[in-house]
This record gives structure tokens, C-alpha cells and sequence, in this order.
């Protein structure tokens, strides 16, 4: 907003400033990036060593097998699941959040949000292992209250999986939600109730359609990241969990066929940019409808 | 009086999910702290007493100092890496005016948006040519660059709302190029870097993503030993360690939450 008018700033020339950060991209991120899309279009050679030359066998294995291409399936219906179930959590969160005038009670409710994003996602992740496991607490209580006669086997199920990378996640979906309901006008859900309406279809027609772009904001953050996570379906769901990034982590730490685990990252990043491009479109329709 | 009723029962309804939510959020956190403190080698819930024996343990084994020792190291050189690099770019990208600095822009924030699994591999690969697998520079680098984009969108926040005349009227006052900026911009940019800071310190104290394909024998991080335990064992020294690294980060963030908003930088 202060740096539309040319030659008025200080720094006319800022892109001396954008230097350092460029060359450490260059170097550290798109290079890499580059090294590793050539090796996707190796042949690989016995031991599983990449060959030169070019080919396109390792897309073709990640596009027939189903072994890779079930895992690229399975992770963007897992990041749909786990982004709708962000937003659904979110928003109570996020109201609960916004309506809270300053004070005590709102700085813990907030350090609770950002709690997860400040340790670190081995430790959210062992907690969930320790809560899910064998004699965990959950495992307890179905037993305790005659839901099942014995422990289940929560861990390394899909189900885990699931609750264990929407607690990591749901940060990113309540900050912008949180953001956006605090934004809204209160005297519009006094008018509403004015002209009759009660809390609940105030909430319906007034308060969720304006704080759409929020809820855009933090679905799309939290599908792209759920896209690429393995660390936590990893701990949770084990190294035979149908995901991609877990696909990726196994053929290079114990298969080493680093050529098919390129082909397969970008297969998957492919996916991701798509995607995200098709859900941020039908958002876009979805709010202009609303809008009028 | 029956709308009354109603009311009432809606927004009751409205704080148990809150509530519900914020419980789900903290849970695991808690249920960790609280078995840190078994008096057993069982993560049973809740403990059957109270003791530190896991936190001596730990602090006491050479493997988990070597460990505290390297994370601890990492955080003091990627922290002035990420913040000497990214207040720089913010402040071009926020104030200056250059062809491709939209461009830029999105170059910067890219990292947060590719899959984790993917920068770990193509860092894994690309190491493994030039010799920084399982290497000290190797970590620094790869955990600066995972830092880096939120070094840059915090300060930005901050660089954006800069007021150039403020510049300007120190530049008409005579003073140079060099004191403008250390005198006026970098401390109006203070709020970002702070907070910039702080997510770049918890951000190199939790990686494990791209740790766990780039660093090896020599090189195991605090969470990477504990990620690696993890898939073999579950016992308290395990919690006592995450415990510790939960309280850094809520040390460093109560404190620095006396000088930055980090809410506006998220």
C-alpha cells in the first residue's frame, strides 16, 4: 500500500535487499528442486542406482502401479477429509476466540491455538501415540464404559492417521478464521436479530457467508500441508499407511530407488498445485454466489 | 421468555464445542507433561505417583547431551541466519519497487507451500553430491530454509505498514543511507523481526521433516531422537524430553509475547 508510487521510498532499488534471500533460494531450494525433477527421468540400474540417460519409466511405475498411484488417491481424499474436518472444529474455536474481549482468559484460550505450532510435531504426534496406544487413555475408557471388551488397535489405523493430522493441522484453520469472524461488524448480528432472526439463523445468514474468506484461507492451508505431511502419519499410522509422502520416505530410507521416489514427490506435487488451484476456483464460484 | 430459553441454550451449545475443540487441541500436550512425572516405566495414564527419575535419566545420558547440545547450537545459528536474510527481503519486497518483485515475492513464501516431503528429498539428493549429509552446515542450511519463509512473512506484516515518509524526513535531516535504516527502519520493523525470530527458533527446535532425511549418526537433533525412539518404544524418558521442549518454546514465547504479537505475524 506504501510502495506502489516508483522512485518515492528510500528504496527505489530494494531488490539489493531481496538479494541475499534470493541466492539462498537459488542455491538451497530451486536447484535442488531442478536436480531432483532430472533424476525423476533416470533408468535406474541394479542395486536400484540411478542411470544416465533419459526416460520416463519411473512416471509410467507411478502412474500403473497401484502401490503409488492408490497412495496419490488416498492422500488428496485424506487432505479433503482432514481440511473439511479443520474448518468444522475451527469455527467454534475461532468464534469462542473472536468473541472474547482481552483478558486472561482469551491470552490462554489463544496459547492454546498456537500451542501446536510451537512444539514440535514429533512431540503432538508421540502424544496422540501415547494416548491412542494399547493402554492409553481412549483404549481405557472404551473399556471402562463397556463400549469393547478389549483394547482396539488404534494405532496404525487410518482413523488415527485422520485425528492425528487434524490436531496438527487445525491451527492453521482456526488463525485466519479467528482473523476474519474478529473482523466482522457486530452491529450486523444486532440488526439481524432486530428484524427477527434468532441466534442460530443470525449465525446461518450473517455470520458464516462473512467470514467465508477465513474459512478459504484455512482450508486451503491446511489441504496443501496435508497434502505433503509424513512425519505424523508415519508415527501414528506406521510405514504401511496407502500415503504418499510415506511412499516417498520408504523407497529412499529402505528401498533406496531414489529415481521412482523423485518421480512419485513430483507426481504428488503436481497433484498438490492442481488441486488446491481446483478448490480455491470452486470457492471462488461458491462465494460469488453467496455474494450475489 | 421461551426465545429466552433458546438463546441461552444455542450459545451454551456454542461454548461445550469451543470447549470440546480447545480440549482436543491441548490433550496431547497434557497427557505427555503429566506422564513425564511416572514414578514407572509405563506411559499408563494417570501415572501411579510423581517422580523426576525420567528427567534424570535423560539429562544424565551422554546420548541426549550431545543431542540438547547440537539442537541448541542449531537455534543460535539459524536464528541470525533467517533474520539477518529475511528482514532484508521483507523490507525490499514490502517497500521497494523493481520488476519481478511480485515474483519474488511468491518465490519467498514458496517453501511453506511444497510438500515437506519434497524439499526433504530434493535436500537429501542434493547433499548427498556436495558432501553435507549428516553434517553440522548441512542442518544449519536446510533448517534456515524451512525457516526462512516465516522470517519473511512476519516481518513483512510489519514492513508493509511502514510509513516511507518517516524515511524520508530522516534522509532530508542529512542522515545517510546506513543510519536511516538502523535508525528508523529497523526499529519500526522490530514487532515482525521479533516474532520472525521466535518462529524461526521453534521452528528449527521442532524440524523433523527435513532432519530425518538429511542428518545421520553424528548429526541427531533433540526431535529426531525422539522420532526415532518413538517407532521402537514407548517409555516416559521419552515424554520428560518433549516436555522440555514444549517448556522451551512456551518460555521463549511467553517472554517474547511481552514484546511482539505473534498472533499477527501467524
Amino acid at each position: 500500500m506504501t510502495s506502489a508510487v516508483p522512485g518515492t521510498g528510500a528504496v527505489r532499488r530494494g531488490w539489493w535487499y531481496v538479494l541475499p534471500l534470493a541466492v539462498f533460494l537459488v542455491a538451497l531450494f530451486l536447484v535442488p528442486l531442478v536436480r531432483l525433477l532430472r533424476l525423476s527421468f533416470s533408468p535406474v540400474g541394479p542395486y536400484n542406482a540411478a542411470l544416465p540417460g533419459w526416460t520416463l519409466s519411473q512416471y509410467a511405475r507411478v502412474f500403473t502401479e497401484p502401490y503409488f498411484y492408490g497412495s496419490l488417491l488416498r492422500t488428496a481424499g485424506t487432505a479433503l477429509l482432514v481440511a473439511v474436518l479443520c474448518v468444522l472444529l475451527a469455527y467454534p474455536a475461532a468464534y469462542a476466540l473472536a468473541r472474547r474481549r482481552a483478558g486472561v482468559l482469551r491470552t490462554l484460550l489463544f496459547v492454546i491455538v498456537i500451542s501446536p505450532l510451537l512444539t514440535s510435531v514429533v512431540v503432538r504426534t508421540y502424544g496422540w501415540v501415547v494416548l491412542l496406544s494399547g493402554t492409553g487413555v481412549v483404549n481405557r475408557a472404551l473399556v471402562a464404559t463397556g463400549l469393547r471388551d478389549q483394547p482396539a488397535q488404534l494405532l496404525t489405523s487410518y482413523p488415527a492417521v485422520v485425528i492425528a493430522v487434524t490436531h496438527v493441522l487445525l491451527p492453521f484453520a482456526i488463525i485466519p478464521l479467528t482473523t476474519a469472524l474478529g473482523g466482522l461488524d457486530r452491529n450486523l448480528h444486532r440488526a439481524s436479530q432486530t428484524l427477527g432472526a434468532g441466534p442460530v439463523r443470525t449465525f446461518l445468514r450473517v455470520t458464516v457467508p462473512l467470514s467465508l474468506p477465513g474459512v478459504v484461507t484455512g482450508a486451503l492451508i491446511v489441504f496443501a500441508l496435508a497434502m505433503g505431511i509424513y512425519i505424523t502419519p508415519l508415527l501414528v499410522g506406521g510405514v504401511t499407511q496407502p500415503l504418499t509422502g510415506i511412499r516417498v520416505y520408504d523407497q529412499v530410507s529402505t528401498v533406496f530407488d531414489y529415481p521412482v521416489a523423485a518421480a512419485l514427490s513430483f507426481a504428488l506435487l503436481a497433484l498438490t498445485v492442481v488441486s488446491t488451484a481446483l478448490l480455491a476456483g470452486v470457492f471462488r464460484i461458491w462465494e460469488r454466489r453467496l455474494h450475489g | 421468555m421461551g426465545e429466552r430459553a433458546y438463546d441461552r441454550a444455542v450459545r451454551l451449545a456454542g461454548v461445550a464445542l469451543a470447549a470440546a475443540v480447545f480440549l482436543f487441541l491441548i490433550a496431547p500436550l497434557v497427557v505427555l507433561v503429566v506422564s513425564s512425572f511416572s514414578p514407572t516405566g509405563s506411559m499408563a495414564f494417570p501415572p501411579s505417583g510423581f517422580s523426576l527419575r525420567w528427567y534424570a535419566e535423560v539429562l544424565g545420558s551422554p546420548d541426549w547431551q550431545v543431542s540438547f547440545r547440537l539442537s541448541g547450537l542449531l537455534v543460535l545459528l539459524v536464528v541470525p541466519t533467517t533474520v539477518v536474510i529475511g528482514t532484508l527481503a521483507a523490507y525490499g519486497l514490502a517497500q521497494g519497487s523493481f520488476p519481478g518483485r511480485r515474483l519474488l515475492t511468491g518465490l519467498a513464501l514458496s517453501p511453506l507451500m511444497v510438500p515437506e516431503i519434497i524439499i526433504a528429498l530434493g535436500l537429501l539428493y542434493y547433499f548427498h553430491g556436495v558432501g553435507l549429509i549428516n553434517s553440522l552446515p548441512g542442518l544449519w542450511l536446510a533448517h534456515s530454509l524451512v525457516a526462512l519463509p516465516f522470517v519473511v512473512r512476519a516481518v513483512m506484516v510489519s514492513a508493509a505498514q511502514l510509513d516511507p515518509v518517516l524515511e524520508r524526513a530522516a534522509t532530508s535531516l542529512g542522515a545517510g543511507r546506513f543510519r536511516v535504516f538502523r535508525t528508523v527502519t529497523l526499529p519500526l520493523l522490530r514487532p515482525g523481526i521479533l516474532a520472525g525470530a521466535i518462529l524461526a527458533g521453534v521452528t528449527s527446535l521442532g524440524e523433523v521433516a527435513v532432519t530425518a532425511l538429511v542428518a545421520g549418526a553424528n548429526t541427531t537433533t533433540v526431535p529426531l531422537r525422539v522420532f526415532s525412539a518413538v517407532q521402537y518404544q514407548l517409555d516416559p524418558s521419552m515424554a520428560a524430553v518433549s516436555t522440555l521442549l514444549m517448556a522451551a518454546s512456551v518460555v521463549v514465547m511467553v517472554v517474547a509475547d511481552r514484546f511482539a504479537r505473534i498472533s499477527e505475524a501467524l
